[in-house]
């Protein structure tokens, strides 16, 4: 830092060849688009007769924080070229447990840490289940997780017998409506986690380990990564935070609605991802680029309403919005947009060691390392078609 | 490769298995129409919702029961999370089976006609239960069961009328679009409810008590909280609004009034607490229509083609707390 200080347009230039800085943009453009609505969009007001702050931003931040925890275990286990489609069923499970439990306890702030304990715990040994499947049986991640996310619904049900259990205890409410100095305490519970989580990773060489499993895990073996124990750590973790993640969001209401609670949340959590700019190809994550994805989607999911977009019409508009950033953070696109200098762009980005080519030609031609993964890919999805046939029958 | 061959071996055993067991099935009843069908037991095919909500519960339970007291074999095939696909290869499988009928609660109106002419070419009555398809082809089916929901949404109507002779602002909190349970709710209250009353929005909450919350309290900030009425199609999103009031400092009831569709035990509790306003029963307990008609149909006798359920409506607190007690739901 003895070096003259880069002026801000040098540290905009840096910031932008980030891939999530368009999703700041988009960010701030939805905010923008409120503000025009109705003026008073961003303003933070005390609440006269609850006493806490009281405004969109607030909601916003509040709504995002079952997206951020479930975005956050999403982002490291897709850079270890996995996936975990069960995130919204574990956070199903992890609701149910605890509202079941609730539900006949006492109303004490004991019962409280009793039922976040057991939605936690039993959310753990969910992603210990799928931790143990893709590392030491080798299964796919993609149908692994596939399984745990039929499965978990359908042991949320089983716990609730089949009903949307509803319960009273003000302890566990308080997680999701409480303040802590007027800010969401699941807002802070959850930007405290990710913090954790991004100092655990980024200032131990855990975060590098994972990327290099990710971008190519025989090179990462010859230099001796076990791959075992971190593919374990990553689905266990994930599966915490979505556990936590459906507590939020069962807490928020005091009821778990068995069929409805985090249904589709894991698309949501790799729409993030993508959106922070991690590769679905595995490698080099961002953790910053999920949490902008997280806050966006929230951002989107609340503009949608409050610019009373008809319900029919709310999908086609979320899905133009994320198709736009994702087009505007393609090389390509851009490249196209600036024109001529278009040609030098992709050249100064060196493009990484992984097997992504073999991806976008798997026809190029048979032979060598690309044709495995190619297959495998293929593999997966047959698999899955069969998966989801034999759980219909 | 490797991984996925047993796989693929394991679906075509059981697509095999299947196909031996519907094949045998059909070679065993013969022809049933002259083997005297009143000593066999009969056996119907449930394409259902599966748990989606309290009412829902209720609603599949009874059916269960009642068809069990009446000593027929039913079926019970849920939808995997409200996927109508997984209703139509339900559907499919029950035609293929030869079962002697089918009752349906299909996920979504449309997309019916062609599993539905299946149905009919293998002689199989189809009874809709709660929910009917779209467009309604009456030829396609034998009978519709179901509570009237254009009647229901219009009392919620002329209750609010009543409620407002001066108007106000009111938002709807719909269910998933494209149900024509969700058209019907909606038919019957925009054709009844009086233009001094306002529509400052209306949105869907997917019967989600936790979306309702969000929705509604993003609702009540872009509009200051100068909403006095809320229609929630069903009890689930009507108890998160009633959360976003809470939470806004207002007081439900009183600041703003909400009224449910459905009338579960829940929503009752709520009502004789005052925090909801107004809860128009959705009977679920139809188990003992759905059989007779079933049992018509398969005797080949006439029968009527649309048969209303019979609802109530609740509208103020004393009136929940008699109805609690004997709730089922």
């Amino acid at each position: 830092m003895s070096a003259p200080a880069p002026g801000i347009g040098s540290r905009l230039k840096g910031l932008f060849s980030q891939q999530y800085a368009w999703g700041i943009v988009a960010l701030l453009l939805l905010l923008a688009v409120d503000v025009i609505k109705d003026p008073s969009y961003l303003a933070i007001t005390v609440n006269p007769t609850t006493g806490n702050l009281s405004g969109n931003l607030i909601d916003i931040l509040r709504q995002s924080a079952p997206v951020l925890m479930i975005a956050v275990g999403m982002t490291l286990v897709v850079a270890t070229r996995g996936i975990d489609l069960s995130v919204g069923s574990v956070m199903a499970v992890s609701g149910a447990v605890s509202m079941q439990f609730l539900s006949t306890a006492p109303n004490t702030a004991g019962s409280a840490f009793a039922a976040l304990g057991m939605g936690l715990g039993l959310a753990l040994v969910l992603g210990l289940v799928n931790g143990v499947l893709v590392a030491w049986v080798g299964l796919q991640p993609f149908i692994t997780t596939l399984v745990m996310m039929l499965a978990g619904r359908g042991i949320a049900r089983v716990i609730t017998g089949g009903q949307n259990t509803a319960a009273t205890n003000d302890a566990f409410r308080w997680i999701a409506n409480g303040t802590v100095l007027g800010f969401p305490v699941v807002f802070v519970i959850a930007a405290v986690l990710v913090a954790a989580v991004a100092v655990l990773v980024r200032r131990t060489a855990l975060g590098t380990m994972i990327e290099a499993l990710g971008i190519n895990p025989k090179a990462s073996r010859l230099i001796g990564i076990r791959p075992g124990g971190l593919l374990l750590s990553v689905y266990a973790l994930s599966a915490l935070l979505a556990g936590l993640g459906g507590v939020f969001a069962t807490a928020s209401v005091m009821t778990v609605e068995v069929s409805r609670t985090g249904l589709n949340s894991e698309l949501d959590a790799i729409l993030a991802v993508v959106v922070g700019g991690t590769s679905l190809a595995g490698g080099k994550f961002s953790l910053t680029g999920s949490v902008v994805g997280a806050l966006l989607i929230t951002t989107l999911d609340k503009t949608i309403v409050f610019l009373s977009i008809p319900s029919a019409a709310t999908p086609a508009f979320k899905a133009i919005v994320i198709v736009a950033v994702c087009l505007l953070q393609s090389e390509r696109v851009r490249g196209w947009l600036r024109g001529r200098r278009a040609g030098r762009a992709p050249a100064q980005r060196p493009t990484p060691p992984s097997p992504a080519p073999s991806h976008s030609s798997p026809v190029a031609g048979p032979g060598g390392e690309p044709a495995t993964s190619g297959s495998a890919g293929g593999a997966g999805t047959a698999g899955t078609d069969n998966d989801q046939k034999a759980v219909n029958a | 490769m490797r991984t996925f061959t047993p796989l693929r071996k394991i679906a075509a055993l059981a697509v095999t298995g299947m196909f031996a067991l519907s094949v045998s099935a059909c070679g065993a009843s013969g022809s049933p129409a002259d083997s005297g069908s009143a000593s066999e037991q009969l056996t119907v095919g449930f394409v259902a919702v599966g748990p989606e909500g309290g009412w829902r519960t209720a609603n599949e339970e009874n059916i269960k029961e009642a068809f069990k007291n009446a000593d027929i074999e039913l079926k019970y095939a849920p939808a995997t999370n409200g996927d109508q696909n997984s209703q139509i290869t339900a559907f499919t499988s029950f035609v293929d089976e030869g079962v002697d009928a089918i009752v349906l609660s299909a996920t979504e109106a449309t997309g019916w006609e062609s599993s539905l002419k299946k149905a009919q070419e293998a002689e199989i009555p189809v009874v809709l239960l709660d929910r009917g398809i779209e467009p309604n082809d009456e030829s396609l089916y034998t009978s519709l069961i179901a509570p009237d929901n254009v009647g229901i949404s219009t009392a919620a109507a002329e209750w609010a009328n009543k409620q407002f002779p001066d108007g106000g602002n009111y938002v709807v909190l719909e269910g998933p679009p494209g149900l024509s349970v969700v058209n019907d709710r909606n038919k019957g209250w925009d054709a009844t409810v009086e233009s001094s009353l306002k529509k400052v929005g209306s949105q869907s909450a997917n019967w989600s008590t936790e979306e309702a919350k969000s929705v509604f309290e993003t609702m009540l900030k872009s509009n200051n909280n100068d909403i006095q009425l809320v229609f929630a199609q069903n009890d689930e999103m009507g108890l998160g609004a009633v959360q976003a009031v809470e939470e806004a400092g207002l007081t439900p009831g009183k600041d703003v009034k909400i009224i449910t569709i459905d009338g579960t035990k829940n929503a009752l509790t709520a009502l004789a607490e005052g925090k909801l306003s107004f809860v128009a029963e959705y009977n679920p307990l139809f188990g003992e229509d759905a059989v007779n008609v079933v049992k018509k149909a398969v005797a080949g006798e006439s029968v009527e083609k649309n048969i209303v359920v019979k609802s109530v409506t609740f509208d103020s607190p004393e009136a929940a707390k008699a109805a609690l007690p004997d709730r089922k739901y």
